[in-house]
């Protein structure tokens, strides 16, 4: 069969500063029909470029260099823009990445779909509401004669996503494009998006592009997969051979990295600093993995690697690729010794929120984000707290630390209750607990140095510190998270998103807390960065001796740092317990839910919630 | 640092800091730079068109108005009254604004509501007569047209201040720094402060030039700084009577007026493009 797509050396370039740099280097591959393929990779290896390039949707000062992107034998990168435009939305089509805003928000879901098959040409005006009916039905969305009278804003995420793989598919494409459609989702419905788009995808027999940072998940559901890394690709085979026999170095540090496959205390895999940005790059003369691979020589500096065959259809490129498999994970120390008998430090009693929204006419009604929730933290101790959005996580760790009151219950440190605003227990609260934030580019004021932010806690208070004194409490900070020094006078905006997460909780230590309360800490950031950030809190951890409350949707993140869980579902606590005995035998139906949502680490073992369908 | 330098790379502050300069330093050096006495008479030589024309007299540059008052140190002159307005009168309404701004935004609720519905009632009056109404009842002289300007245009400040107050109030690092342990005073002018400067620095920019706009409205009807204070709306209403036997006096205070303002609204225009982060990142990613 031929096939559908076959891109050729293709190239993107971007000018940056008046240079041309290369963003992605001579990339190939073809697709067959009915087949998925997966580019994997970390945020700015350029697998999204990939996609951007096919719809000639690069970015301002972007371009294609050079190559052919063939879709039936036709090349869309020296097609005129009329015929490619005719192409798009109709042979090839796109699932984005954040539903909520791919959908126009002041038109209801029946218009926009409307919209769409018009432009793929389909019949009069009662034939496409048939059409749009019967679309929505096939991707299992409850009374679509309903949903087409509704807006965007009355849809769950899940559902948007939904109606936007419905109109991708809706002009039968030959091609779709799915970027990340399911990482602005909740874990739960992740699977059930995957699920869906695969069963389309069959049913229908187009091929699809699938991108996502996420190789385990990629190598369930792609025929094929090509792992991306600084623009090239290092990597390409069949999705089960890519991910159960690694050639590539880079793939194998990923492996070994991934929290979901440590077991045993092993400590993950730290792969040094981050990916290369686009100006080092360009100077780099040998492999772009070089700078951070175990087995770099001095060949590897010099040379670049091309891919070569390291079985049926999988080749890698890396000039030394029998070494890979001997790249292993240091035996991390006493990680798991922390289930001692430790005194109780937080207490959580009767904790409840409720919030009063004043009614349209009459009365008002009363949501409860947090009911009736009890648990305990042990000096020393990472509890998780797991549950899915919505179901109040968020709200107990603004509750801990203050920023909300609760309506009832305590809250008690060392016996003392902390709720009530007088000055003695605001008092008691910050010096006992520090929030780490989800998104350090909103919780770090980019106008404050590195340096005024990790010692922040030093400016509160009457008492005045000398220069010298936080000069020398900065220096000490950023070597404790794993910084250079030299990095104190930067702000913010200048650093990578894990040395920011790491300013974030260098700046909860500053201040001497006891508990970090951290709300989603290290999701959104890559596998490689991630690894580095938990393995900081375990030596932290054995350094300082800290009690942490992490917030969490990513169970192999919590199984690896965790040593008690709890399941929140609908504002209350459904199951707590040891992360080992719960996940073993979990008792809650959604606890049991989010446990099937993790692919499992072992590529031999069946993934039940994707083959289920 | 770096917001420094991009406001001096940018073509619109360069440009609008020149023009500012320039008629700062008229006004402040007006003694010197002034050829005449802007108040002194000669009744001999009224009306006389700029020196350059046929009639004209090298000894007023640009010709005299009715009274025989040297056009060209009246102008120099009345730049001082001008610059005074702009400054004063800007910072003025800036101070009580921003503090009321950042009060609302910061703390919200019921005082938030108390002071947008002040500033709801206030805006509803027209603002020239507002301030035409303000001068009949306080009279006339340079503190009182600074005073009706501040009363009149601090609601511009809080308005647009306090959305800016409310954005960033939602930002974690405010946040952050209450659980740190900062009182509120501290985290208003450590944290949010310094997120709003830039606009606060861009509103007080353009309320100059809005100021030395209501001060010519002012003087011109006769309610302004005062007849021995020479002021550019003075000088026009002054040249509009003898329009058809000399135009050249109404000619130059419009043109000092219309540079003032340009200057300012560069400036201000310049400054929101070069603090704006948002513009900045777009711009450079």
């Amino acid at each position: 069969m031929s096939d559908i797509l076959s891109v050729r050396d293709l190239g993107v370039s971007a000018t940056i500063g008046g240079a041309s740099v290369p963003v992605i280097h001579g990339l190939s591959f073809d697709l067959a029909p009915g087949k998925i393929l997966g580019l994997v990779g970390e945020s700015g290896a350029g697998k999204s470029m990939v996609g951007r390039a096919l719809a000639q949707l690069l970015p301002p000062g972007f371009a294609i260099a050079s190559g052919a992107c063939l879709f039936e034998g036709r090349d869309l990168v020296a097609m005129a823009p009329e015929r490619r435009r005719a192409l798009l939305g109709r042979e090839i089509a796109f699932i984005p990445q954040s539903p909520q805003t791919a959908l126009d928000p002041l038109r209801t879901i029946g218009q926009q779909f409307d919209e769409q098959l018009r432009h793929a040409g389909a019949g009069a005006r009662s034939e496409r509401r048939e059409r749009v009916l019967a679309m929505l039905a096939a991707v299992h969305l409850p009374e679509p004669a309903e949903l087409v009278d509704k807006y965007p804003h009355q849809l769950s995420g899940g559902m948007c996503q939904r109606v936007l793989i419905a109109m991708a598919f809706s002009s039968n494409p030959k091609l779709v494009v799915a970027d990340e459609p399911t990482t602005a989702l909740d874990v739960t419905i992740q699977v059930r998006i995957l699920r869906l788009i695969a069963e389309m995808q069959q049913r229908l027999q187009t091929a699809l592009i699938f991108i996502t940072h996420d190789l385990r998940l990629a190598s369930r559901i792609c025929d094929e997969i090509i792992v991306m890394y600084a623009g090239s690709a290092v990597e390409i085979g069949p999705g089960r051979a890519v991910f159960s026999a690694r050639a590539h170095p880079y793939t194998r540090c990923l492996e070994l990295a991934d929290p979901a496959t440590a077991h045993g205390g092993r400590a993950l895999f730290l792969l040094p600093e981050q990916m290369p940005g686009l100006r080092a790059l360009a100077r780099m003369a040998g492999c772009h993995f070089a700078p951070r691979c175990p087995n770099v020589t001095d060949d590897c500096r010099g040379t670049r690697p091309m891919l070569t065959p390291v079985g049926t259809g999988h080749s890698a490129a890396c000039l030394r690729l029998s070494a890979t498999s001997a790249i292993t994970a240091a035996e991390v120390k006493g990680a798991a010794a922390e289930d001692g008998a430790h005194k109780p430090l937080l207490r959580v009693e009767g904790l409840s929120k409720r919030y009063v929204t004043a009614g349209a006419l009459f009365g008002r009604s009363e949501v409860t984000a947090v009911r009736n929730v009890d648990f305990s933290i042990a000096e020393n101790e990472f509890v998780a707290l797991v549950g899915e959005s919505g179901s109040g996580k968020s709200t107990i760790a603004r509750l801990l630390v203050g920023l909300e009151a609760p309506s009832s219950g305590r809250i008690l440190v060392d016996g003392r209750d902390l709720t009530g605003s007088s000055r003695e227990t605001h008092a008691l609260r910050i010096a006992t607990m520090q929030m780490v934030f989800q998104d350090p580019q909103s919780a770090l004021n980019p106008r404050r140095r590195i340096a005024s932010i990790v010692t922040q806690a030093m400016e509160a208070g009457s008492r005045h510190v000398s220069r010298e004194e936080r000069v020398a409490r900065t220096r000490e900070l950023l070597v404790e998270v794993g910084m250079s020094p030299e990095l104190a006078t930067r702000y913010p905006p200048q650093l990578s998103g894990g040395q920011r997460q790491r300013v974030n909780i260098a700046r909860a230590l500053g201040a001497r807390a006891r508990l970090l309360v951290a709300d989603e800490i290290v999701s959104g950031l890559d596998v490689s960065v991630q690894a580095q950030l938990l393995n900081l809190l375990f030596r932290l951890r054995a350094e300082l001796g800290f009690a942490m409350l992490f917030i969490s949707h990513d169970l192999s993140v919590v199984r690896y740092l965790c040593g008690r869980v709890l399941t929140m579902y609908r504002g209350e606590i459904v199951e707590q317990g040891k992360t080992a005995e719960v996940f073993a035998n979990p008792q809650h139906p959604y606890t049991r839910a989010l446990l099937a949502a993790v692919p499992p680490a072992d590529p031999a073992v069946r993934w039940a919630a994707l083959d289920s369908a | 640092m770096d917001m420094l330098k991009r406001c001096l790379r940018s073509g619109r502050v360069m440009v609008g800091l020149g023009i500012v300069l320039v008629i700062l330093f008229c006004a402040l050096f007006a003694p010197y730079l002034a050829p005449a006495d802007p108040n002194d008479q000669d009744l001999l030589h009224i009306l006389l068109p700029p020196a350059w024309m046929a009639d004209g007299d090298s000894a007023f540059p640009l010709g005299t108005d009715s009274l025989g008052r040297d056009e060209l140190s009246r102008l120099i002159y009345g730049a001082r009254t001008a610059m005074t307005v702009a400054i004063v009168a800007s910072f003025g309404a800036m101070a009580i604004g921003s503090i009321l701004a950042h009060v609302a935004g910061y703390f919200g609720g019921a005082i938030d509501w108390i002071i947008g519905r002040v500033v709801d009632v206030w805006m509803s009056f027209p603002p020239v007569i507002f301030s035409l109404i303000l001068m009949v009842g306080l009279g006339t002289g340079l503190d009182k047209v600074i005073l009706a300007i501040v009363l009149v245009d601090w609601t511009r400040f809080c308005r647009v201040l306090r959305s800016e107050v409310l954005v960033v109030k939602q930002r974690d690092y405010v946040a952050a720094a209450r659980l740190i342990g900062f009182s509120h005073w501290r985290t208003v002018t450590r944290e949010v402060l310094p997120a709003t400067l830039p606009l606060l620095i861009t509103l007080v920019s353009l309320e100059m030039g809005i100021a030395v706009v209501v001060e010519a409205i002012l003087s011109f009807v006769g309610l302004g700084v005062g007849a021995d204070l020479p002021a550019w709306g003075q000088m026009i209403a002054d040249a509009r009577q003898h329009i058809y036997d000399s135009a050249s006096g109404l000619f130059f205070p419009i043109l000092a007026i219309f540079l003032t303002v340009t200057g300012f609204n560069l400036l201000g225009d310049g400054l929101r493009r070069a603090l704006d982060v948002r513009l900045i990142s777009a711009r450079e990613q």
